[in-house]
């Protein structure tokens, strides 16, 4: 469980999070998207107590990480795939992170296998790949048996086999009662492994929703029409969860009506129509067009209140 | 430490860990041993240090039983007057004792005590027991500090320079214990490769000297707080030094500035000090002068720190280091 409350944090002039409040809860795996730079990295260090809160707190199982008497068996945290002293074998670190907790060479051992680091874990870090790197670093967070745990973009790097681990093992803490934060660029990889997500962009939370709200959201078709009265026809579509925007004249794209809803509207108001084209939307545009414009966070909480802006004729669900 | 260290709702299939319980300060201390001690490159430095250390010593004695032959030889070819060998040995002694030595007080090098301790010794017969012969386990000292305040700026400012500190610090979050447990296995490795090497000069000296009928033996005044206090300078320096790499995070800044300090600053004050009194009497509080005063075996000189002065001096030093890196250290973001 992790509970952050008004959290910011500036580094001089540039405010990284801004009045961030969230909670993550135990049982799911929660989802945290948000563009490079949108204050991802910079929040989970401040729940781990690297970076100190300009202002607001965030609490680990009830406590700030540092209160806690055994920080690893309450929080694993995979922050940055090079947290590791590149002359060291992967053995040796996780030994050395071990002997802080008492945390026996069987566990260690334990992590090592789990994470199919068996092979080369007598070789020295600095050798490892990207990927050999980031197994390395889920290893460490795994090492105290964990009730949280928090991956900072963790399939970074990951050949597709790891990038399966990855989402299977996540899946598997979360379905064990354990609190599982993950972060992510990648619209995509969230949609296939998290159960609630927070989305972030330039340090503000812009959404936070369990994911199959966000997705049943993105599911309104979208239908680009072609007509010479514009108005007329959306008028005659309005209704909720209905809105248009006028790309340019005579072209409409309409979202929330199907296209045979379009065409009989259409017909009953004898308004010519000469293009109706229904229209993709993938979580991955949406997503783009979310995190894009920085006057869209303020206004909006919810992705899929997009295309509000322009001539909409019924704004809302 | 022994209730509510896991989680309250301890999901069933984890494994359990019979050792249970959290962070203490003992098992910090391990922690940071097994990462002095699995980074090869430290070992081998500790190696060479003993081997510098040892091998400089040896120069030393050498160099000492030269001298003392130069003297003796002197001695019987002029006519035995009572004054030449006192003479002629003040003369030579700083360049041929401690042949690597730059000739000035400030590096650290007992090349002070010499001149004037040897002029007391009873003519006609050798020079034994002179503070020269009993500073000779410790001579290796000069190299020892440059390689022991490089591998305390190394061990601390490497872990930021690799990002090991996030995964120290995410283990230890209260950040103190880790450093003090850093400095404290730093000063005690220090003191023992400093001592050790001392004494390791000590046994390889003795034969040395000894074909030129100088004695040497733990018994002879200072001889063996010398040999010790070679331990406790590094081990002071060491945790100065570690200081300095913990609040620059910075491996090549922090070695440059360390080594700056301790021999660049004491040369600066050499060359400076006909610009006023006040320049040398500064100089003597400089880390590497005041530690210089520990390994002495001899009297000290007019208006120098006394080998417990000496000691104070750069043990305050220390302190100060390392309390100002810890107290930084903690507010700052990692």
């Amino acid at each position: 469980m992790i509970e952050a409350v008004g959290l910011s944090k500036r580094y001089g002039d540039k405010t990284a999070v801004d009045d961030v409040s969230f909670t993550v809860q135990p049982g799911k795996v929660t989802g945290f998207l948000g563009p490079n730079g949108a204050g991802k990295s910079t929040t989970m260090r401040m729940i781990v107590g690297l970076d100190r809160p300009t202002s607001g707190r965030v609490l680990v199982n009830g406590k700030p990480y540092a209160r806690h008497k055994a920080p690893l068996r309450e929080v694993g945290a995979l922050l940055d795939a090079k947290a590791v002293h590149t002359k060291r074998s992967a053995y040796n670190h996780l030994r050395a992170m071990a002997a802080t907790h008492g945390i026996s060479a069987n566990r260690v051992n334990e992590v090592i296998d789990l994470t199919g680091l068996t092979s080369v874990a007598k070789k020295r870090v600095g050798g490892f790949s990207l990927g050999m790197g980031q197994r390395l670093g889920i290893a460490s967070a795994l090492l105290g048996d964990p009730s949280t745990v928090i991956l900072d973009e963790p399939v970074n790097g990951l050949d597709p086999e790891g990038v399966l681990w990855v989402r299977h093992m996540a899946r598997e803490l979360a379905a064990e009662g354990r609190t599982v934060f993950l972060s992510s660029h990648l619209m995509s990889e969230m949609a296939q492994t998290a159960d609630h997500l927070i989305v972030i962009g330039r340090g503000r939370i812009i959404a936070d929703a369990p994911i199959a709200e966000i997705i049943a959201g993105q599911k309104k078709v979208r239908v680009l029409v072609r007509t010479d009265s514009p108005r007329d026809l959306l008028e005659a579509l309005a209704g909720p969860g209905v809105t248009g925007v006028e790309k340019e004249t005579g072209l409409l794209e309409i979202t929330g009506a199907q296209p045979r809803r379009i065409a009989e509207a259409a017909l009953d108001r004898q308004i010519l129509v000469y293009e109706l084209t229904p229209l993709q939307v993938s979580l991955e545009d949406a997503y783009m067009e979310l995190t894009r414009d920085d006057v869209e966070y303020r206004s909006q909480d919810r992705p899929q209140e997009l295309a509000a802006a322009g001539t909409a004729s019924g704004k809302g669900k | 430490m022994s209730t509510a260290t896991t989680s309250k709702n301890p999901p069933e299939s984890a494994p359990a860990d019979p050792t249970g319980s959290g962070v203490s300060f003992l098992r910090v201390l391990k922690s940071e041993w097994i990462k002095v001690t699995t980074v090869p490159s430290t070992v081998i430095l500790l190696a060479v240090t003993v081997l510098v250390m040892v091998g400089l010593a040896a120069g030393a004695a050498w160099g000492t039983v030269q001298l003392a032959n130069e003297a003796a030889d002197r001695a019987t070819q002029s006519a035995p007057s009572a004054g030449a060998t006192a003479e002629a040995a003040p003369t030579a002694v700083p360049g041929a004792a401690v042949p690597t030595a730059v000739p000035t007080e400030g590096a650290g090098v007992p090349t002070d005590g010499a001149a004037g301790d040897s002029a007391d010794d009873s003519p006609g017969g050798p020079p034994a027991a002179s503070s020269l012969v009993r500073e000779v386990p410790s001579s290796g000292v000069l190299f020892g500090q440059l390689l022991i305040a490089s591998l305390a700026v190394v061990l601390v400012a490497s872990e930021w320079g690799t990002g090991m500190i996030r995964s120290t610090f995410s283990a230890v979050p209260k950040r103190t214990p880790a450093l003090l447990a850093k400095n404290l296995i730093i000063a005690v490795v220090s003191f023992i490769v400093g001592a050790g090497a001392a004494f390791i000069s000590f046994l390889v000296a003795r034969p040395i000297l000894g074909s030129a009928d100088l004695s040497l033996s733990l018994g002879d005044d200072g001889v063996l707080a010398s040999i010790l206090n070679t331990g406790t300078f590094l081990a002071l320096l060491a945790v100065f030094s570690m200081g300095i790499g913990t609040l620059l995070r910075n491996t090549a800044g922090g070695v440059v500035t360390a080594i700056g300090v301790i021999f660049v600053l004491p040369l600066v004050a050499t060359i400076l000090q006909n610009l006023g009194d006040w320049i040398s009497d500064a100089a003597r509080f400089l880390p590497s002068n005041a530690g210089a005063q520990l390994v002495m075996a001899g009297t000290t000189a007019e208006g120098d720190l006394t080998q417990l002065q000496g000691g104070l001096v750069l043990g305050a030093w220390a302190a100060v280091l390392l309390i100002t890196s810890i107290v930084v250290t903690k507010k700052r973001d990692v």
